[in-house]
């Protein structure tokens, strides 16, 4: 890496550090105005006020932030001009400098564009995007029974819901900042078309234009075209299905952020791993490192990493003899391993991916190559492994998998003195559903589910097909309690879905059972005792969560 | 005859600030760094490290920059090294003001991380021609 790129990244760090107390400087300077007295002059506070904003003045440009440079020094300034009088300050001054330190706080959240500054130079891809809370939806429909039931149905999949029932009440409350995904019927009493003709009146002027999915009895062409002009995203026939419009406000809100991508760095250069280590985390990339390479095989079963970053020349064991025992484990057979060296001879390159290595990068690699090389290869990576642990239907994890993550979950709770609840759920009279309304509509019924245990359990939490109609789920860090709440909440709002099939609507429900680690103390017999478990819920009627006990088999 | 420019005093109270600015002065500039967190502590460092050149912030609690000056030129062999003021200046004259007092030259706050070392260096090389 060249000198120009590893300062500018250093720095690039550092304006972040800094971006990241700048909240915490401006509390403390609106805390000593607040504390600075309304009858008289406190010379003490004016002074640690004054000191606070100039802090600011010398450094928001620094660090990326001129705007913030340039509003501290006009406040200091004024507080300058009042410091030379030092007497009680009036209402109009006291209103002045509420005025420029609310400028000054508004300038901290104003970084400089990159590329104007040369804090922002390097090229690293950004940390990954929080995703921005849309999941409102406004529903434009003049059939209130329909209005409600959408809303009712959407709020099971924890989206929020706003009804309007007329054109001109939306017209009215929409305003240029409002977001969401808006959900327009388009026939209105006043106008057959006015769900498409009100909208174009709408989007004009907004920077992010609205996103529309249209709901129709229409199936002409020339509706569908007037509809994908006035900015519709989706076109939907009425009666709606549901399955297919939560697949679409999925897709538009795109909820789900992949979990940041794991690196395991093996390398006994202290500073040198670290120094990757924060190149790699910069771009988002969730990292471990092992500075002793015969230390590597609690993190690789504990972090479970997504690819591995070894040196070649390590003291104790080389980073190819590493390499062939971590092959010979069968969890990372499929491992991506990047060997990091200073290696340029050609035939030990070759030796090295012979014993498995999938890539070579010489250590004088510049960070953005570095992140990228990385990126690549784990992208591709997981996306063979998710061929192979993917269940097709519904992305869950599939039946070997599951059970795969369960022994490895049990191992790293028992040493973490962790508990982990494990639950079985089968959708009940499966057989019915298909029987009654097709494959195609028990698919939807299993998806519908598959759906809600993601959106509703903890990101950590791990989610399986077990079979058929038959889930697994893994609940990290709960015990028999708070599973049994969590999964009955959800065994409930699963209860209350309606599915359509042809004009038909009808719901379905599930049963589970539950086994604690603590009472079972292994993969099988936490399985067997949830299987048990699920086999009394089923036999208590069904519909219902029952929590293995302990005593079982006894 | 320049006298090559390697030992640098940064006197500065606020961390952020040392962090990069060790970074501008270490990495690009090449010199050897100490730093001071506050008029004091390079007092009693200064001696020791022998610094040929004293960057210093003007506005720091307890001891300001000018103060801080004034005490260094006490102690007999800082009586004439140079000293550099840095500092978010916010009065017209502020700048002449420090100069007389002794400074060799005022660097505005804030510095550009990327630039300080050269603005240092030029002004070192342009006291001594």
């Amino acid at each position: 890496m060249s000198e120009v790129n590893e300062l500018q990244l250093m720095l690039k760090l550092l304006s972040q550090a800094y971006a990241g107390q700048l909240p915490e400087k401006i509390k403390q300077i609106e805390q000593s105005w607040r504390q600075f007295p309304i009858i008289g002059w406190d010379q003490d506070e004016f002074l640690n006020l004054h000191r606070l904003v100039h802090g600011l003045t010398g450094s928001g440009k620094t660090f990326g932030f001129s705007a913030l440079s340039d509003s501290a020094r006009e406040l200091e300034n004024y507080l300058y001009f009042l410091g030379q009088a030092k007497t009680e300050l009036n209402a109009v001054q006291r209103d002045k400098v509420s005025l420029l330190l609310a400028g000054v706080s508004l300038a901290a959240n104003q970084p400089d564009k990159p590329g104007s500054a040369q804090v922002n130079l390097i090229p690293v891809k950004a940390v990954r995007a929080k995703a921005r809370n849309t999941r409102r939806i406004f529903v434009v429909e003049h059939d209130r029974e329909l209005a409600w039931e959408l809303k009712t149905q959407l709020k099971y999949f924890e989206y929020d819901v706003k009804l309007f029932y007329t054109l001109e009440d939306f017209r009215r409350a929409i305003r240029q900042d409002s977001r969401g995904v808006v959900l327009m019927d388009i026939n209105f009493p006043e106008d057959p078309l006015g769900g498409v003709h009100v909208m174009p009146e709408l989007q004009r002027n907004r920077q992010t234009p609205l996103q529309v999915i249209f709901l129709s009895s229409h199936s002409e062409l020339e509706v569908r075209l007037e509809a994908v002009r006035a900015g519709g995203v989706a076109y939907l026939m009425k009666p709606v299905n549901l399955g297919v419009l939560v697949d679409k406000l999925d897709e538009l809100t795109s909820a789900s952020v992949a979990p940041a991508p794991r690196v395991l760095i093996v390398d006994d250069d202290v500073n040198l791993s670290n120094y990757h280590a924060r190149v790699l985390e910069h771009a988002g990339m969730s990292v471990k490192v092992v500075n002793d390479p015969l230390d590597v095989m609690r993190p690789l079963q504990d972090f479970s990493p997504d690819l591995i970053l070894v040196d070649i020349y390590m003291p104790g064991c080389s980073g190819l003899e590493l390499a062939k025992v971590i092959r010979q484990i069968d969890a990372f057979v499929s491992i991506p391993i990047v060997f990091l060296s200073s290696e340029t001879n050609l035939d030990k390159q070759l030796a090295a991916l012979v014993l498995g290595a999938d890539d070579f990068l010489t250590k004088s690699i510049e960070a953005h190559q570095l992140v990228s090389s990385i990126n690549s290869r784990i992208k591709r990576s997981l996306l063979l492994r998710s061929f192979m642990v993917r269940d097709g239907l519904t992305g869950l994890l599939n039946h070997i998998a599951i059970k795969d993550q369960l022994v490895g979950q049990i191992a790293q709770a028992k040493r973490h003195a962790r508990s982990i609840t494990f639950a079985m759920l089968d959708i009940d009279h499966f057989k019915k559903v298909n029987d009654s309304y097709g494959h195609p509509v028990g698919d939807r019924v299993i998806k519908s589910l598959s759906r809600l245990l993601k959106q509703r359990l903890r990101e950590n939490d791990l989610v399986g097909r077990y079979g058929g109609e038959e889930f697994a789920v893994v609940l990290i860090d709960a015990d028999g309690a708070a599973a049994m709440k969590v999964m009955d909440a959800i065994r409930h709002d699963f209860s209350q879905l309606r599915h359509l099939a042809k004009d038909q609507e009808f719901s379905a429900s599930f049963s589970c059972g539950l086994a604690e680690m603590k009472n079972f103390d292994n993969a099988s017999r936490l399985t067997d005792a949830a299987d048990m478990a699920l086999y009394k819920a089923k036999h208590a009627g069904r519909n219902q969560v029952v929590l293995a006990d302990a005593s079982y088999p006894a | 005859m320049t006298e090559k420019l390697v030992r640098v005093l940064y006197v500065e109270d606020e961390p952020d600030i040392q962090v990069v600015a060790r970074l501008a002065l270490e990495m690009v500039g090449g010199y050897t760094l100490e730093i001071c967190s506050s008029g004091k502590d390079a007092l009693i460092r200064a001696p020791e490290f022998k610094p040929q050149l004293i960057l210093m912030d003007v506005m720091m609690p307890g001891m300001d920059g000018p103060t801080t000056l004034a005490h260094l030129r006490e102690i007999p062999e800082f009586a004439t090294t140079p000293v550099i003021f840095m500092t978010a200046k916010v009065q017209p004259g502020e700048v002449a003001g420090y100069k007389a007092l002794g400074a060799l030259d005022v660097i505005p706050k804030p510095f550009d991380p990327m630039t300080l070392s050269g603005q240092v260096q030029t002004i070192w090389e342009r006291r001594h021609v």
